[in-house]
């Protein structure tokens, strides 16, 4: 079973995975993952324990898998993975700096580490440091940084060498809602104007919809589902119908719709009505009967929409549907 | 994406993402970076004004004896320094151990403490690379201490017009020696610091392997000795490096006395035993470093 994301269009997968294993022991982290990704942002999501970080420590050589074969930008992870650390970016999900260097001597040593000489190192910490919002603070030691400057910090550190991909594990991890949208922008523009593909993290599923082009969904190990965003809040099949008046009128309709045979149920202020039975699922057959009978009924109609799926719907389902 | 230009106040404009097509150096120069840095930063160098105190102050210490050595020397003309070169670090032993121990958790402990070892280890430098380099960058650091007042003690005896040849002889069998004794000394606190991430801890334990088993290793090559069981006071100073190292310059005349003459198969031994001491603490330190790389 081969799922792929991204725009492949012509170019190679930034990243693939064949049957990708690991297990320690009696745990197993990653089961058999085949996957691509392709260009973008691509989310990664998963509960806590899902397989995220493992998956990402495999990629960046820093994890033997027991199993499986992967390549990155081109290179396979077991033969080239010293030219895969040389192109890529990571920012890990733990606290991983040093409390008494400023911002700014880190982020040039990094920069430094991933084979950038001295002046370069220094106009590329510069320029990334800008671009995550780390102004006048990036000369104070990082030990009083807020949490949302220490990310901003660890992002800035895996941009430093201009990577062609970064792996980006859990970003917004304790911030506040308005870092956390800043985070989330700053994501959607590195994969974009910046031009960097990115594989992000998130136990957040609504974040991921947000920024990702496209989300591959692990549960426990092993692949739930991986598609482009579009295709996970793709339209159901059910409709949703909301009419002028009050839960009177809503229930008026409900009553009306079900009697000619279509399953209904209450949402808020608006009727839910389940994909129509066989002999109404023509195209538009079931908009006409809402049509008529929101007209019989003398209700004024003020939204008739396809229902679309959020990404917890794949968790609520169990995902098993899918795979 | 290419949303609104920002115009917060103070910010004139945005150049916008630039890509870097320069150069990117290999492996071999990023080691040499990290090796450069690491040593800087064993002497405070590039870290704050109160991290240089203590190596500074040490190397001062360790120095004074040996600029008053060169004055008597230059001064009263004497036939020969009182301290061969070799013997002149086994005197001073005790600062060497303590630049040791307060410097090694600078260069070990630090990266794992906080965790940004992760970040060295996501870029092309491996595990052992980043070890082995962090490694010689203490060693040379600990070097560099020894040499110093050896070269000033050799910089007196040519200005008092020693032999050149007899001192040039003895400074290099003890520049020799220093070379095997900073590798040992770096690699023995380099692993304790890796192991025990809090600093005090690290010195502490440091302290424990150099001074206070140097110490005891002592007594019982004192005690050995005057009970005439030679063997037992030779063999006892195969457990600690300072031993180790009066042990080999007895047994290439480098001007250092021991209770009993290292000779025979004993030399082979502890050579030997450097050695492998050298080759296990780098061992310990490359899987200790992959270890928590890859938590």
């Amino acid at each position: 079973m081969r799922f792929v994301t991204g725009e492949l269009t012509g170019l190679a997968p930034v990243i693939s995975t064949a049957g990708l294993t690991k297990h320690y022991g009696a745990v197993h982290a990653l089961t058999d993952l085949t996957v691509e990704v392709g260009a973008g942002v691509t989310g990664l999501v998963g509960a806590n324990g899902a397989g995220k970080s493992t998956l990402i420590k495999i990629l960046l050589g820093l994890l033997e898998p027991t199993g499986g074969h992967a390549r990155v930008l081109g290179h396979d992870i077991e033969e080239a993975s010293e030219d895969i650390r040389r192109l890529v970016g990571y920012m890990p999900e733990h606290d991983c700096l040093p409390p008494d260097v400023s911002a700014s001597d880190f982020v040039v040593h990094m920069a430094r580490m991933s084979g950038l000489g001295a002046s370069a190192a220094r106009e590329r910490a510069a320029d990334v440091l800008r671009h995550v919002g780390l102004d006048e603070e990036r000369y104070r030691p990082m030990g009083g940084y807020s949490t949302g400057m220490k990310q901003r910090a660890k992002l800035a550190q895996a941009l430093a060498h201009d990577p062609r991909l970064v792996f980006l594990d859990e970003p917004t991890n304790g911030l506040d809602p308005a870092a956390r949208n800043d985070m989330l922008r700053l994501v959607e523009r590195i994969g974009g104007e910046f031009g960097i593909a990115v594989l992000v993290t998130s136990h957040l599923l609504g974040e991921l919809e947000q920024v990702s082009d496209h989300v591959i969904v692990l549960d426990g190990g092993h692949l739930l589902r991986s598609s482009a965003t579009g295709d996970f809040i793709e339209h159901t099949g059910s409709l949703l119908v909301e009419v002028v008046g009050t839960e009177t009128e809503r229930d008026l309709l409900g009553e009306a719709l079900a009697k000619r045979g279509l399953t209904c149920r209450p949402r808020g202020a608006m009727v839910a009505i389940d994909p129509p039975p066989t002999e109404l699922a023509h195209e538009g057959a079931a908009f006409d009967l809402i049509r008529d009978v929101a007209a019989e009924l003398g209700l004024g109609l003020m939204r008739l929409q396809p229902d679309r799926r959020h990404l917890e719907d794949v968790f609520l389902d169990g995902g098993a549907a899918h795979v | 994406m290419s949303d609104v230009p920002q115009s917060r106040p103070g910010v004139i404009h945005d150049l916008g993402y630039r890509r870097y097509d320069g150069l990117r150096e290999g492996t071999a120069t990023i080691a040499r970076t990290l090796f450069i840095t690491g040593l800087r930063h064993a002497y405070g160098l590039g870290r704050s004004g109160k991290s240089k105190v203590m190596p500074f102050l040490l190397l001062a210490m360790s120095v004074l004896p040996a600029l008053i050595v060169v004055g008597v020397v230059v001064l009263t003309g004497m036939s020969s320094l009182p301290i061969s070169y070799a013997d002149y670090t086994n005197q001073t032993q005790l600062l060497v151990s303590l630049f040791a121990a307060a410097q090694a958790p600078v260069l070990f402990s630090r990266d794992l403490r906080h965790r940004s070892i992760v970040l060295y280890l996501a870029r092309p430098l491996s595990a052992p690379l980043f070890a082995l380099m962090r490694w010689l960058s203490l060693a040379v650091a600990l070097w560099f201490f020894m040499a110093v007042p050896t070269l000033l003690l050799f910089v007196g005896a040519m200005l008092s017009g020693l032999d050149k040849s007899d001192q040039v002889t003895q400074l290099l069998k003890a520049v020799a020696l220093q070379t095997l004794l900073a590798l040992l000394v770096a690699g023995i606190t380099g692993l304790i610091s890796s192991v025990s991430l809090r600093r005090g801890f690290a010195v502490v334990g440091s302290v424990m392997a150099l001074i206070v088993l140097t110490g005891v290793v002592t007594a019982i090559q004192a005690i050995a000795a005057d009970q005439d069981a030679d063997a037992v006071s030779v063999a006892a100073g195969l457990f600690s490096p300072w031993s180790l190292y009066t042990g080999l310059a007895n047994a290439w005349d480098a001007g250092v006395e021991t209770f009993v003459p290292v000779d025979g198969a004993w030399v082979l031994a502890y050579a030997l035993v450097a050695l492998l001491l050298v080759a296990g603490c780098l061992l310990g330190l490359v899987a200790r470093f992959q270890k928590v790389g890859s938590r």
